[in-house]
């Protein structure tokens, strides 16, 4: 689909550059034309934990709200049509706009260089800074600078994010969420939240346990982005903010979510700046300087991945054993935990390890938590490799073992698991090399692992191709040699054709 | 040696076993012939506890189990390992394990069970496969040799284990007629070494040979039993003749 819409897209553009040399009035206002045809402009924004951008109502949750959702509207009002919020995944906000999901973005998107080099951006309507977030017990923590050596969160592909990099010397982790990082910080997990002030109004200040540290800084604008083809749609976007800023819009919005101060008086008198031009970047012809941090990432996936296989590899073996052979009530704990394991998501799994468990006690690091949550899931594949591979030995083989008097133990130790091993090695190793990209899920609670450090580099230089072209053959130079060791496992253990 | 009293086996609702009397001196060679499905592998397999009879006693070589229940206690389960210490068992199928060479599918019972040391239970082995005729194959794996070799293992890797019995379950079904030979010269020697054997089989010219006595089982029950030239030269029982003719004109 993508290809064809690409093809169009093409086409397309010949079409523009052919008319836009007669006509470009016309031509330009073709969006706003679609825009009032559809009677709806569509806005792109992250509804999960959006608060207080856009999120559903805790009164009526099947309603939005939120300062950005208000906007919209009054936006929609000003275009004499109807606003409709499209879910998108935050940090994938612009790739979708380029794909035609949406119309606009509106959600918090900052006017940085990075931002205007991919897409076109409207005037700001919103004027907003950095604030530190710590628990109440903590001092010192007031600027940037004493971050330094301490393990500090941030919402993923944000200013903060930036700010903190630029300066290094953190212990940065780098979450998908906004309550996730004030959730990990209370469980002492982090010392401190850098995030947007509005989301701190929000989340932070009326948390008893947590505190804000230091005066707001570093501030900058939020602006809507627009595809850069989109022109005539950003003059009216332009032209809206300047009468909101004049007759009241804003203020009004933002004082009924708590987030005016005098900073947005500010937005009255912007005067746009020159536009920047996108440089596109090739890291393929620059791999010297990506390829590196792309590796690093692989080898935390390669740790991930071995570690948690070899727990899966062992776990599997218990819970097949004790399925099989225990009495009872213990091969139906063994049974259920199967079923149970693999009737839910991973993704959950991984949720309830690492946000969960901390309720009752049990704190996991990342790292450990992510092999915990890997190496559990897959055991369950596993045993029910091995009972495939131990149901498949024929019968007359433990009863050959009976016969010479070894008990039920002594024939699944020499007879039946041996064979078994030789039945499960293919399926195992699959699972093996399904582990290395199942592994990227680890990145919901934090780690940097391959895709990851994909994702973020992409962010920044906007070569999605280039970038997944080198990522994918790593991943294919992982496990590609995993599948020759199989093979070659395989055939020496095989005892048919010697 | 061998006693057995009222044997009783039923799968189901189905009796395959109607409370079989069987009494068998040391060194008394016994064959089971009978139509197929009559009940003679479920005896022989009830004799080694591969199957738990429903009711009866068992006693071989002054061990004795009673039928109903799976053993469950540690006294129970050491009982039945001791009966099955005694009793070797050959499989219509070899059943040898795949994944060990000859020598260790020889060896491992020994070694596994009664934790001898390997140079013995290494040397014991070679003496077997010799007896078998097939000491040169000892580092071979089952999957390489014939059907006949592999059954010759088979009755090894049993006599490996110094059993008072040797339980034969239709030793050479399984083999092309050309292979069966070689297995029944095996059993043979057996038999002069005075070892005491039960064989269920369709080999009638093996039994008319080697058998002390021979038991004809029809439906569960043993229908005649004698000396092999009086059941298959003058058998008393309707049932007998009709099975002795059948397999006479196949």
């Amino acid at each position: 689909m993508s290809d064809a819409r690409r093809c169009s897209r093409v086409v397309w553009w010949v079409l523009i550059a052919l008319l836009a040399s007669r006509q470009p009035e016309v031509l330009a206002s073709d969006i706003l034309a679609a825009i009032h045809k559809r009677g709806e402009l569509l806005w792109g924004a992250d509804a999960e934990g959006g608060a207080p951008y856009v999120y559903p109502d805790p009164q009526k949750p099947e309603q939005l709200i939120g300062f950005e959702h208000d906007l919209a509207d009054a936006l929609a009002a000003h275009l004499g049509v109807k606003a409709r919020m499209v879910q998108n995944q935050w940090d994938q906000l612009i790739p979708a706009l380029e794909r035609g999901n949406f119309d606009i973005i509106l959600n918090g998107l900052e006017l940085t260089v990075e931002h205007r080099q991919r897409i076109s951006m409207s005037q700001p309507y919103y004027v907003y800074a950095e604030q530190i977030v710590t628990r109440k017990d903590t001092t010192g923590l007031v600027r940037l600078e004493t971050l330094k050596g301490k393990p500090v969160g941030v919402l993923s592909s944000t200013v903060a994010q930036r700010l903190l990099e630029k300066m290094g010397g953190t212990d940065l982790r780098i979450y998908p969420g906004n309550v996730e990082s004030l959730r990990d910080l209370k469980a002492r997990r982090i010392e401190a939240v850098l995030m947007d002030l509005p989301i701190a109004l929000h989340y932070a200040k009326p948390d008893p346990e947590l505190s804000f540290s230091g005066e707001p800084f570093a501030p900058g604008y939020y602006g809507i982005g627009v595809r850069q083809q989109d022109l005539q749609l950003l003059v009216a976007l332009n032209q809206a903010f300047t009468d909101f800023a004049r007759d009241g819009t804003f203020e009004r919005i933002y004082r009924k979510y708590g987030l005016w101060d005098t900073r947005q008086e500010t937005l009255k008198d912007y005067r746009p700046e020159t536009v920047f031009e996108r440089k596109p970047v090739s890291t393929l012809r620059e791999w010297p300087k990506y390829l590196p941090l792309l590796l690093r990432g692989a080898a935390v996936t390669v740790e991930l991945s071995v570690l948690a296989m070899a727990l899966a590899v062992v776990a599997g073996l218990v819970v097949v054993l004790v399925r099989l052979y225990a009495p009872v009530p213990l091969n139906w704990l063994a049974r259920a935990y199967v079923e149970v394991i693999r009737g839910t998501p991973l993704l959950i799994q991984l949720f309830l390890i690492y946000y969960g468990l901390p309720e009752i006690g049990i704190r996991l690091n990342p790292f450990f938590a992510g092999i915990v949550g890997l190496g559990l899931n897959y055991a369950a594949s596993e045993s029910e490799n091995y009972r495939a591979g131990i149901q498949s030995i024929p019968r007359g083989q433990t009863e050959a073992a009976q016969a010479l008097g070894m008990n039920r133990w002594q024939s699944l130790r020499h007879v039946v698991l041996p064979q078994a091993l030789r039945v499960v090695i293919p399926p195992v190793t699959n699972d093996f090399i399904a582990m290395f990209k199942d592994s990227s899920i680890v990145s919901v609670i934090t780690m940097v692992e391959l895709t990851k450090v994909y994702g973020m580099l992409a962010m920044s230089t906007y070569d999605y191709i280039g970038l997944g072209l080198m990522t994918a053959a790593i991943y294919f130079a992982l496990s590609y040699p995993a599948s020759l060791l199989a093979d070659r496992l395989e055939k020496s253990l095989s005892y048919d054709h010697r | 040696m061998i006693i057995v009293e009222n044997l009783v086996k039923s799968y189901r609702s189905n009796c395959v076993l109607h409370g079989i009397d069987h009494t068998q001196k040391r060194g008394e060679a016994v064959v089971l012939i009978g139509p197929s499905g009559c009940g003679k592998s479920t005896f022989l397999r009830c004799l080694n506890q591969l199957e738990i009879p429903d009711a009866g006693r068992i006693t071989i070589g002054g061990v004795t189990i009673a039928g109903g229940q799976p053993p469950r206690t540690a006294k129970e389960k050491d009982q039945q390992r001791q009966l099955r210490l005694r009793a070797g068992m050959v499989f219509q199928s070899f059943n040898l394990f795949p994944h060990l060479t000859v020598l260790d599918n020889v060896t491992c019972g020994p070694r596994i069970v009664k934790a001898m040391a390997k140079e013995d239970a290494e040397t014991l082995a070679r003496e077997l496969l010799g007896k078998v005729g097939l000491e040169n194959k000892a580092d071979s794996y089952p999957g390489q040799l014939s059907g006949g070799q592999q059954q010759r293992v088979a009755i090894a890797r049993a006599l490996a284990m110094q059993p008072e019995v040797m339980l034969f379950d239709e030793p050479t079904s399984a083999l092309d007629p050309e292979l069966r030979e070689e297995v029944l010269k095996v059993m043979r020697n057996l038999v002069e070494d005075g070892m005491t054997m039960i064989v269920v089989t369709h080999e009638m010219q093996f039994a008319r040979e080697v058998a002390d006595r021979v038991l004809f089982f029809d439906a569960g029950r043993i229908a005649e039993e004698g000396p092999p030239e009086q059941v298959f030269s003058n058998p008393q029982h309707q049932r007998t003749r009709e099975f002795l003719n059948r397999v006479a004109t196949r």
